[in-house]
C-alpha cells in the first residue's frame, strides 16, 4: 500500500472514529437512555446533562487508564516477579540482585553526577545569556541561535558531539575539534594558563558558589527561624551537608589540577577516559538545555518591575549587586522551576548515553541500565526494578510539580 | 561610580556619553562571544563537514569551509547509507517518521482539544479527579510504563491478527507507535488546551448559548477560531516531540519500521567500513530538517511549544 494513502486512512479512521463516537454516544444518551420527552422529560434532561461530560472525557480517560495507569502498577508487579521461574512472586529478590551489581551503583553514581552538574550548568548559562543578551541589539539573534539545539533531537546532538570528541592516530591530522585544540598545547605558558589556571578558577568559583548556597541554607537555622516545619529544617540540613561535601570535593580537585601530569601532544580518546567521560556526555545535554533555561529566564527577567532596578541604581548599587540582590531574588521561583524541569530530564536521560557510549567505560546511567536489562538481558524483573528506582527518584519533584500545577491551573 | 559623580558636578551637559569600549561592554561581548562559540561551533562544523568530500576531511582542517562543495554525502545519507541491515539510507526512516507523525499528531490534538474543552465547559463532579490524573499522566517518567506497554501491544495486536485472520501486529509496526505517541501526548495537550480555554471570557460562552449554539457549535464557531495559536503550539509540541523521539522508536518498532532518529543512530554506530564523517553529519542535518524548518518558520510559538512540552514525562 502507498504510505501516503495508509497515513490518510489512519487519519480518517482516527478522527472519524472519534467524531462518530462523540456524535453517536450523545445521540444514544438523548434518545434512548434518557429521552427528553414523556412524563420524566425534565428529570431526564438533567440526568443526561450529568452524564454528558463523561462521554466526552471517556476516550481520553480510557486510553490513559490502559496505557498510563495500568502499566505503572504492572511494572511494580513485574519488579517483584522472576522470569526464570515463570513469573513467580519472589518478593524483593530483584532489588537485592540489582543492589549487588556494580553496574547499578555505577549508574546511580553517574546519575547523581548528572543531577548536580547539568541542571546547575544549564541554569547558570541560561541566566547568564538571558541577562547579557537583554542589553544588546543583536541579543535576539544570539538567543535564537542558542535555542536552536532544542530543535535537534538528542541523538542528532550526540552525533555532532561524537565528531567533536573524535580521535585519530597521532601522526595524522585530527578531525575531532577537541583533539585539534588539545594538540595545540605543548606544556608551555599558554598551556599552564588554559589547563591549570583557568580550570582552577572555575573550580574555585564553583566551590565559592556552593559554599554561599550552604551558608544561605544554614543561616535561618542559626537564627532559630520560627514557623519552619521540622521537615523543612531537615531538608535544609541535608542540602547543606551535600553542599559542604561539594565544597570539599572542589577543594580536593583544585589540589588535583596542579599535581596531575597532563599527556601533552597525544590525542586522547575522550569518551573512554573513565570518570571524565561522564562530563563529556553532560556537555551534550547542557548544550541542548541551555536554550530552554535561557528562554524561560529571559521572560522572567523582562517581568521584573523597572522601579526596583531604578531604586537600586539610585541607591548606588553596582551591576553585580543589581543582578544578584535585586534581579535574582525576584525571579527565584522561575529559577527553581527551570532547575527542577531540567532535573527531571536528567533523571531520565537515555538517548545521549545510548548513542554515544552505550554505558561502556563507566558511563552507565539508570535509564540505559534499565534498557539493558529489559531488552538485552531480557530480564524484566530487574529491568522493572530499575524503572521503579527511577520512578522513586523522580517522585519528590513529581509531587512538587503536580502540587504547583494544580495550584496554578485552578 | 565615584568618578561618575565628580564628572556630573563639573561637566554634566547633554546625554550621558556612551563609550563603546567600556569595561562592562568588553566583559559582556567577551562572555557572549565565548558562549556563542560553545553553542555555534558544533552547528557550524556539522554543516561544513557535511559539504566536504572524504579526502578533504582526512586532511584535518575541520574549521575551514569546503574547498569543493559536494552534495554527495547528502545523497548518500538519504539513499545509500547502511542502516544496520538495509542499504537504503535515511529515506525509509523519513517516510516511516512521516507515517507515524501525521496520524498521531492529528488524532491526539483532536481528542485532547475536545477533552480540554469538555473540562472547561462543564465543572462536573469528578472533573477535579480527572484533572489530577491528567497532571500525573503528563509528569510520570515514561520508563515506568515501557515494558507493560510492550505486553499490551503484543497481546492486542496478536489478538486482532488472529480474529481477522491476517498477520496484523501492533508490536513492531507503525500502528503500535502511532497509538503510543497519540496517548502519551494526550495528558499534556489536554492540560494545554484546558488552560487556554479557561482564559476565554465566560460571557462569550453564555452569549453563544443564548444564541442557541450547542456544544459543537461553540467549539467550532468560537473556540476553534479564537484559539488558533494554541493549536499551532500544540502541533509544534507534538511534531518536534514525536519527530525527535528515540526511546519509543527503538523499543516499539523493528528495522523495517524504524523512525528516522533510530536509523540515524544506526548509520552512525554501524561498525562496517570507514567512518564517513560527512555522511554522518549530512544524516544528522537531514534528521533535524523538519524541526529546524518549523523553528525558523514559527519562531516564538515554537519556543512556547517546547517550553510547554519540557515538563512531560
Amino acid at each position: 500500500m502507498n504510505p501516503a494513502l495508509q497515513g490518510l486512512i489512519t487519519v480518517v479512521l482516527g478522527v472519524g472514529g472519534c467524531l462518530t463516537y462523540f456524535y453517536m454516544s450523545n445521540r444514544i444518551l438523548d434518545t434512548v437512555i434518557f429521552p427528553a420527552k414523556g412524563p420524566n422529560a425534565g428529570r431526564n434532561i438533567n440526568r443526561a446533562n450529568m452524564v454528558r461530560p463523561w462521554l466526552f472525557v471517556f476516550p481520553a480517560m480510557a486510553a490513559l487508564m490502559l496505557y498510563l495507569g495500568y502499566p505503572v502498577f504492572e511494572t511494580l508487579r513485574l519488579s517483584l516477579t522472576d522470569r526464570s521461574q515463570g513469573g513467580a512472586f519472589v518478593g524483593l529478590d530483584n532489588y537485592r540482585q540489582m543492589m549487588s551489581e556494580d553496574k547499578f551503583w555505577e549508574a546511580m553514581r553517574n546519575n547523581m553526577l548528572w543531577l548536580i552538574v547539568v541542571p546547575a550548568a544549564s541554569t547558570a548559562f541560561g541566566l547568564l545569556v538571558a541577562q547579557l543578551t537583554d542589553r544588546i541589539s543583536w541579543g535576539n539573534i544570539a538567543k535564537s541561535l542558542i535555542f536552536m539545539p532544542m530543535a535537534i533531537s538528542f541523538v542528532g546532538a550526540s552525533v555532532i558531539f561524537k565528531l567533536i570528541y573524535d580521535t585519530r592516530p597521532e601522526d595524522v591530522g585530527q578531525i575531532g575539534i577537541l583533539n585539534a585544540i588539545w594538540m595545540q598545547f605543548e606544556g608551555g605558558v599558554g598551556s599552564f594558563l588554559f589547563l591549570k589556571i583557568l580550570p582552577a578558577i572555575m573550580v574555585l568559583g564553583f566551590g565559592l558558589v556552593v559554599a554561599y548556597i550552604a551558608w544561605l541554607l544554614l543561616r535561618p537555622l542559626m537564627e532559630d527561624a520560627k514557623g519552619e516545619g521540622i521537615l523543612l529544617k531537615l531538608l535544609r540540613i541535608i542540602l547543606a551537608v551535600i553542599a559542604v561535601w561539594l565544597v570539599f570535593v572542589s577543594l580536593r580537585s583544585l589540589f588535583g589540577i596542579f599535581t596531575t601530569e597532563l599527556p601533552y601532544g597525544k590525542p586522547q580518546t575522550w569518551l573512554t577516559l573513565p570518570f571524565y567521560n561522564n562530563f563529556f556526555l553532560m556537555v551534550v545535554l547542557i548544550w541542548i538545555q541551555t536554550g530552554f533555561a535561557m528562554v524561560i529566564l529571559s521572560a522572567a527577567l523582562r517581568g521584573i518591575p523597572e522601579e526596583t532596578v531604578e531604586a537600586a541604581i539610585i541607591d548606588g548599587a553596582n551591576p553585580f549587586q543589581i543582578f544578584f540582590k535585586i534581579k535574582v531574588p525576584q525571579i527565584m521561583p522561575t529559577i527553581v522551576v527551570v532547575w527542577t524541569t531540567i532535573t527531571l530530564t536528567v533523571l531520565k536521560v537515555f538517548d545521549i548515553v545510548f548513542a554515544m557510549t552505550n554505558g561502556q567505560w563507566e558511563t552507565q546511567v539508570l535509564a540505559n541500565y534499565m534498557f539493558d536489562k529489559l531488552f538485552r538481558a531480557n530480564d524484566w524483573g530487574v529491568g522493572s526494578a530499575a524503572a521503579i528506582i527511577i520512578m522513586l527518584l523522580v517522585t519528590p519533584i513529581l509531587v512538587w510539580n503536580v502540587y504547583n500545577a494544580r495550584k496554578e491551573m485552578r | 561610580m565615584a568618578d561618575a559623580t565628580t564628572n556630573a558636578v563639573t561637566e554634566a551637559r547633554g546625554p550621558k556619553p556612551r563609550r563603546v569600549f567600556s569595561s562592562t561592554n568588553i566583559i559582556i561581548y567577551g562572555t557572549l562571544l565565548v558562549v556563542c562559540l560553545y553553542y555555534l561551533l558544533p552547528l557550524y562544523v556539522m554543516i561544513v563537514t557535511s559539504l566536504k568530500g572524504m579526502p578533504e576531511i582526512r586532511l584535518g582542517n575541520i574549521f575551514s569551509p569546503p574547498v569543493e562543495v559536494t552534495f554527495q554525502p547528502w545523497v548518500k545519507a538519504w539513499s545509500e547509507a547502511c542502516t544496520g541491515i538495509n542499504w537504503d539510507g535515511l529515506s525509509r526512516g523519513f517516510w516511516n517518521s512521516v507515517q507515524i507523525l501525521v496520524p498521531s499528531v492529528i488524532v491526539s490534538i483532536a481528542v485532547a482539544s475536545v477533552s480540554g474543552y469538555a473540562l472547561v465547559n462543564w465543572r462536573f463532579k469528578g472533573s477535579e479527579a480527572f484533572f489530577t490524573i491528567l497532571i500525573f499522566g503528563a509528569f510520570i517518567p515514561y520508563q515506568v510504563m515501557i515494558y507493560p506497554i510492550v505486553i499490551i501491544l503484543r497481546d492486542t495486536g496478536g489478538f486482532i491478527g488472529d480474529v481477522t485472520g491476517t498477520n496484523f501486529r501492533l508490536m513492531g509496526s507503525i500502528w503500535g507507535l502511532v497509538i503510543v505517541h497519540t496517548i502519551f501526548g494526550m495528558p499534556i495537550l489536554t492540560l494545554l488546551f484546558r488552560n487556554y480555554f479557561t482564559s476565554v471570557p465566560e460571557e462569550l460562552f453564555k452569549a453563544a448559548r443564548v444564541d442557541g449554539a450547542g456544544f459543537w457549535g461553540i467549539y467550532f464557531k468560537i473556540m476553534l477560531p479564537m484559539s488558533l495559536p494554541i493549536f499551532v503550539v500544540a502541533m509544534i509540541l507534538q511534531v518536534t516531540g514525536i519527530w525527535n523521539d528515540f526511546l519509543f522508536g527503538v523499543i516499539y518498532t523493528k528495522p523495517e519500521t524504524y523512525p528516522m532518529t533510530v536509523q540515524l543512530n544506526n548509520i552512525v554506530n554501524s561498525v562496517q567500513g570507514v567512518k564517513e564523517y560527512n555522511v554522518n553529519m549530512a544524516a544528522t542535518l537531514l534528521t533535524g530538517l523538519v524541526p529546524l524548518t518549523i523553528y525558523f518558520i514559527s519562531g516564538r510559538l515554537f519556543v512556547r511549544g517546547i517550553a510547554a512540552g519540557a515538563v512531560k514525562g
